[in-house]
């Protein structure tokens, strides 16, 4: 497991390195905090509502998780390739597998360092009134574990193109796809969705979390995501060997 | 095909779609030694590399390296090798040392032993001076120099270098190839390069490689031997009133095994001289030599003909 915390640490240098990291990271407090305080067009307003909840902010988190992180694993491997770098990165006595889970791990810690900032969010709201203490530890541990599965997903999408803008566009693509569409998608299909088909969503494994609910199987779903798309990426890093 | 060969390359094919890159390239690298992998652009150099160094896998055909196979244990190959791949891919955005750093623990080694054998390392290529800087901003000999640091920070028994000088400069040439040469003394080196001077300067033995198959594996010496135009001579003579081109060149003519003679042209400066191309089925040198003296006349150059890579593809291609 070393190598992969050596190639973390440079990836998470890497990333604070570059400006994308301060404008996702700025783009993503901002979005938050406006969302968490005023809700979309006015109509959540956190003065109004009287009520000590850090509900919003798990209600409109993930939707710009979805947008920027994406931009943060957009370089990973495609800018490798781009530069030929990567030639030298997979012939180092380290597996395909480590250098996947290494540049992971990376872009986990911009996360949580992303995450760990809008903490001063439910500190404003322990301090003026009770909220369920509960629900802002679940929420965070559902944060953490949405934002792992949109990670593995955008590094997917880097590991298949050279071109960090279209790792990108794809990478934000299949996070609004898991996030949103899947929802919409059953719904306008079928007036009731069968629970079973809620497994593709999202937002319907991620809703528990936000109500302080830290249940195996929501946790098992956004782990088997990213464990699948760590599995693709890594076929795509070897797929080099067969073309 | 040796015991001690330290790199066993057997009927590699690779096939890229229906193109065919490689099509049974076999050769052996002794241990310490400096092979060179000749070869035109897009002859097959940069895969057989690429095979060697486990970055792409052979369609066929197989690489041994001190007994390990690289397609069973490719960890353990890479463990053993240094790589310098073409064009020199390094991550600009870091520190020199910072990224040194990292190779060698990428590499298992621990931290402490990579501070001390940075020190060497950067001593023997000559990166002292700019460790602190960041490697997008410094010239190509300098990368060049990280680039070769990289592949040696962690003492491998192997280096395999692709087209180590390409790009540079002519100062920066000679110094990477210097270095070069003093790292052969302690490593087996590969190195891929499509110019013959250079390969003759710093290599022990050279495998040819031509579309993709190995047409030529000896010392330099043993294929020049090999190719027709050993024997092409080149002969600058001071002219005369008395001697101008064509009374030299018939004078030529008459030496013992000359088989033609050529004028090819003349020049002022220093002193006035015709150069004629002479060609021989044997080594004639000294029968011209004599003429020349003989016929009081001054010999101001006799070299042979340097051989370009064409001519020697082109003799060995159709010698094979």
């Amino acid at each position: 497991m070393k190598p992969v915390w050596i190639l973390a640490r440079r990836e998470m240098a890497a990333t604070f390195d570059s400006p994308i990291a301060y404008i996702a990271g700025a783009l993503f407090l901002v979005a938050t905090g406006l969302l968490f305080f005023f809700g979309l067009g006015g109509t959540d307003d956190f003065f109004a509502g009287r009520e000590a909840t850090v509900r919003p902010l798990f209600e409109y988190a993930p939707w710009v998780l979805a947008v920027i992180l994406p931009a943060v694993t957009m370089r990973l491997v495609a800018e490798e390739k781009r530069q030929g770098t990567l030639e030298l990165l997979v012939t180092l006595p380290v597996t395909d597998t480590q250098i996947v889970l290494g540049k992971l791990l990376g872009a986990i810690g911009f996360l949580v360092v992303a995450l760990a900032m809008t903490l001063v969010l439910p500190g404003l709201v322990l301090a003026i009134g009770h909220p369920d203490v509960g629900a802002i530890v679940g929420g965070y541990v559902g944060l953490l574990l949405i934002g792992t599965a949109f990670l593995a997903l955008g590094l997917m999408a880097s590991t298949w193109t050279q071109n960090q803008i279209v790792a990108f566009i794809v990478g934000m693509m299949l996070c609004m796809f898991f996030w949103t569409a899947t929802d919409a998608l059953l719904r306008l299909f079928l007036d009731q969705p069968p629970p079973e088909l809620a497994l593709l969503s999202f937002q319907s494994q991620f809703t528990d979390f936000a109500r302080g609910v830290i249940d195996l199987r929501n946790v098992l779903y956004f782990l088997s995501v990213t464990t699948i798309a760590v599995l693709a990426s890594t076929y795509s890093l070897r797929s080099r060997h067969w073309q | 095909m040796t015991a001690s060969a330290m790199i066993q390359v057997r009927n590699l094919v690779k096939t890229y779609g229906d193109k065919n890159a490689l099509n049974g390239v076999s050769f052996d690298a002794r241990a310490g030694e400096i092979l060179g992998l000749l070869g035109p652009n897009g002859a097959g150099k940069s895969t057989t590399m690429k095979i060697l160094t486990t970055y792409l896998s052979a369609t066929s055909g197989s690489v041994t390296v001190d007994g390990i196979d690289a397609a069973v244990n490719p960890l353990a190959v890479r463990a053993m090798l240094g790589y310098l791949p073409e064009s020199t891919p390094l991550y600009s955005d870091m520190v020199v040392y910072d990224y040194l750093l990292w190779c060698g623990e990428m590499r298992g080694l621990a931290r402490a032993d990579v501070h001390k054998r940075l020190t060497d390392v950067a001593r023997v290529v000559g990166l002292e001076h700019v460790m602190g800087q960041v490697i997008g901003t410094l010239s190509k000999g300098f990368k060049q120099r990280v680039g070769l640091a990289q592949a040696m920070l962690h003492n491998p028994k192997i280096l395999i270098l692709d087209e180590p000088t390409s790009g540079l400069d002519p100062n920066q040439i000679i110094e990477i190839r210097n270095l070069i040469r003093s790292l052969g003394q302690n490593h087996t080196l590969i190195l891929s390069s499509h110019n013959l001077a250079e390969v003759r300067q710093i290599c022990d033995r050279v495998v040819i490689i031509h579309q993709g198959a190995v047409v030529a594996d000896g010392t330099l010496d043993e294929l020049e031997g090999r190719v027709a135009s050993r024997h092409h001579l080149i002969v600058g003579i001071a002219t005369t009133a008395t001697h101008d081109a064509d009374r030299l060149k018939s004078l030529l003519a008459a030496t013992p095994g000359a088989k033609s003679v050529t004028f090819s042209h003349t020049s002022q400066a220093p002193v006035p001289t015709a150069f004629f191309d002479v060609e021989a089925d044997t080594d004639i040198r000294s029968a011209l030599y004599e003429r020349i003296r003989g016929a009081d006349l001054t010999l101001l150059e006799l070299r042979r003909k340097s051989l370009d890579l064409e001519g020697i593809f082109q003799s060995l291609t159709h010698s094979v």
